[in-house]
C-alpha cells in the first residue's frame, strides 16, 4: 500500500460516511500530521484507511452532548426498503406482505421458526432472489454473509481476501491488509498457506464475516453468522455489529437467539409457519 | 503488568486529562508519557480519537505550535470544563481504587488465614 494516497482514501471514506467536507479535510490533514509526529506512516499507525475512518466516526458519534454541542444523531437515510414483498415457489407461499425499512445507523433482526423464510428474505434483500410480488429498494454497496458456504475449500484466507477484494475494486495488497485487520477484530490471525477446508467451523464463519465486510458495504446482511463461535467470539461479533451501526451502516441480521434482540432497533417476526402473519415490532 | 485494553478504555480519558493538567502536550508526547508511566502502550488508533473526543466535548483546547525539529504540532491545554472533569473523574477513580484495594486486601488476608489452618 502506498502511504501517499492513504490520506486521500481516508478523506474519501469520511465523506462517504456523511462527514462535512471541511470537517473531512481537517480530519485527514490532522491524521497525516499525527503520523508524521509519531515518525511512521499512517497505514502503520492506524491500519487501513477506510477502517480507521469508520472507527473514528463511531468514536466521535459516541460523544455525549457537551459544551461544544452534539445531541442524538438524526435518523439516517433509508438503505433498504421492502414494500409488501411476497415469495412463492409454484403454489407454496414462503413469504407474504413483508414490509421493512432500515436506515443508516440501524440494526434490524429477522426472527421466526425454521422454514418460515428468513434466509429467502435475506436473499431478496441482497438481490439474489427475485420476489414474486412487492418492491425492493436498496443501496448499492451491500455485503452478504451467508449461513454457510460462500467460501472455497482449496483457497487460503489471503486468497479469499484478494478474490473478494477484487470484486469490490480493491488492489490485492489493500484487500489482504484490510482482511487481516478485520480478522484481528474477531481474534483470528489467518495462518499463511492454510486452505479454508482445514479451518474449524467457527473460523470459517469468521472468514465469511470478514469477506462480507471487506468492501466496506453500507448495508450488511447476516444470516446467523455466528454458528460455531465460542462465547468470546460471539460477544466480539455483537460488539462489531454495534460498531457498524455507530459508524452509520445498516445491519439486517437473521437470528433465532432471543439474547440477540436486546441491542437491535427493530424486530421483524416472520411467524411460526411458512407464509404466516408478519409483524414488525419497534424496540 | 500492562492492563488489558477494556480496563484502559474507561480510564484513558482520565489519564489524558491528568497529564494535560500537569502540562500541555501533543499526541505523541502523551503516548510516550503513558508508556513511561507503565500504564499502557496506547496505539495511535486509540489515542488520537480519544483526544479528538475530548476536544469535541470542550474539555481540551488545541493550539498549533512549531517545533525546533520538523513539522508543527498540535498541543492541547485543559479548559475550565476540562479541569472540572479532571476533579470529578479523579474523585471517582480514587473511590474505585480504594474499593478494589479493600476487596483485594480482604481476599489476600483470607487466603493467608486459610493456609495457616
Amino acid at each position: 500500500m502506498s502511504p501517499d494516497d492513504w490520506p486521500a482514501r481516508f478523506e474519501a471514506e469520511l465523506l462517504r460516511l456523511g462527514q462535512h467536507p471541511a470537517r473531512a479535510r481537517a480530519l485527514a490533514d490532522e491524521t497525516a500530521q499525527q503520523a508524521v509526529e509519531s515518525g511512521t506512516g499512517p497505514d502503520r499507525l492506524f491500519g487501513p484507511a477506510h477502517l480507521y475512518a469508520r472507527h473514528l466516526v463511531s468514536e466521535l458519534n459516541d460523544v455525549p452532548p457537551g459544551p461544544a454541542g452534539g445531541g442524538p444523531p438524526a435518523p439516517g437515510r433509508v438503505l433498504l426498503r421492502l414494500r409488501d414483498v411476497g415469495k412463492r415457489y409454484r403454489r407454496r407461499v414462503v413469504l407474504s406482505g413483508v414490509d421493512l425499512t432500515v436506515r443508516a445507523g440501524e440494526v434490524a433482526a429477522v426472527v421466526g421458526a425454521n422454514g418460515c423464510g428468513k434466509s429467502t428474505l435475506l436473499r431478496i434483500c441482497a438481490g439474489l432472489t427475485r420476489p414474486s410480488s412487492g418492491a425492493v429498494e436498496r443501496t448499492h454497496r451491500v455485503g452478504l454473509v451467508p449461513q454457510d458456504g460462500g467460501t472455497a475449500d482449496w483457497l487460503t484466507a489471503a486468497e479469499h481476501f484478494t478474490l473478494f477484494g477484487a470484486a469490490a475494486g480493491m488492489a490485492p495488497r489493500r484487500a489482504r491488509s484490510a482482511g487481516e485487520h478485520l480478522a484481528a477484530r474477531l481474534a483470528w490471525r489467518p495462518a499463511a498457506g492454510q486452505p479454508a477446508q482445514e479451518l474449524s467451523g467457527g473460523t470459517r464463519q469468521k472468514l465469511n464475516l470478514v469477506l462480507g465486510e471487506l468492501g466496506s458495504p453500507d448495508l450488511l446482511l447476516l444470516d446467523e453468522p455466528y454458528q460455531g463461535f465460542d462465547e468470546g467470539t460471539y460477544l466480539d461479533f455483537w460488539r462489531q455489529v454495534a460498531a457498524w451501526r455507530d459508524a452509520g451502516r445498516a445491519v439486517v441480521v437473521v437470528t433465532h437467539l432471543l439474547h440477540d434482540l436486546r441491542d437491535v432497533d427493530q424486530v421483524l417476526d416472520l411467524g411460526s409457519r411458512p407464509g404466516g402473519r408478519v409483524a414488525a415490532v419497534a424496540r | 503488568m500492562v492492563p488489558s485494553r477494556p480496563w484502559l478504555h474507561g480510564f484513558l480519558d482520565l489519564c489524558l486529562l491528568a497529564m494535560l493538567g500537569e502540562r500541555s502536550d501533543y499526541g505523541y508526547g502523551l503516548s510516550q508519557r503513558l508508556a513511561a508511566s507503565g500504564v499502557a502502550d496506547v496505539p495511535g488508533g486509540t489515542l488520537y480519537p480519544a483526544l479528538l473526543r475530548l476536544e469535541q466535548q470542550g474539555l481540551v483546547e488545541p493550539r498549533w505550535a512549531s517545533s525546533e525539529s520538523g513539522p508543527r504540532r498540535k498541543y492541547y491545554d485543559l479548559t475550565a470544563a476540562g479541569r472540572a472533569a479532571l476533579a470529578d473523574q479523579g474523585a471517582d477513580w480514587r473511590r474505585f481504587r480504594d474499593g478494589i484495594d479493600a476487596l483485594v486486601s480482604a481476599s489476600v488476608g483470607a487466603s493467608v488465614e486459610g493456609e495457616r489452618r
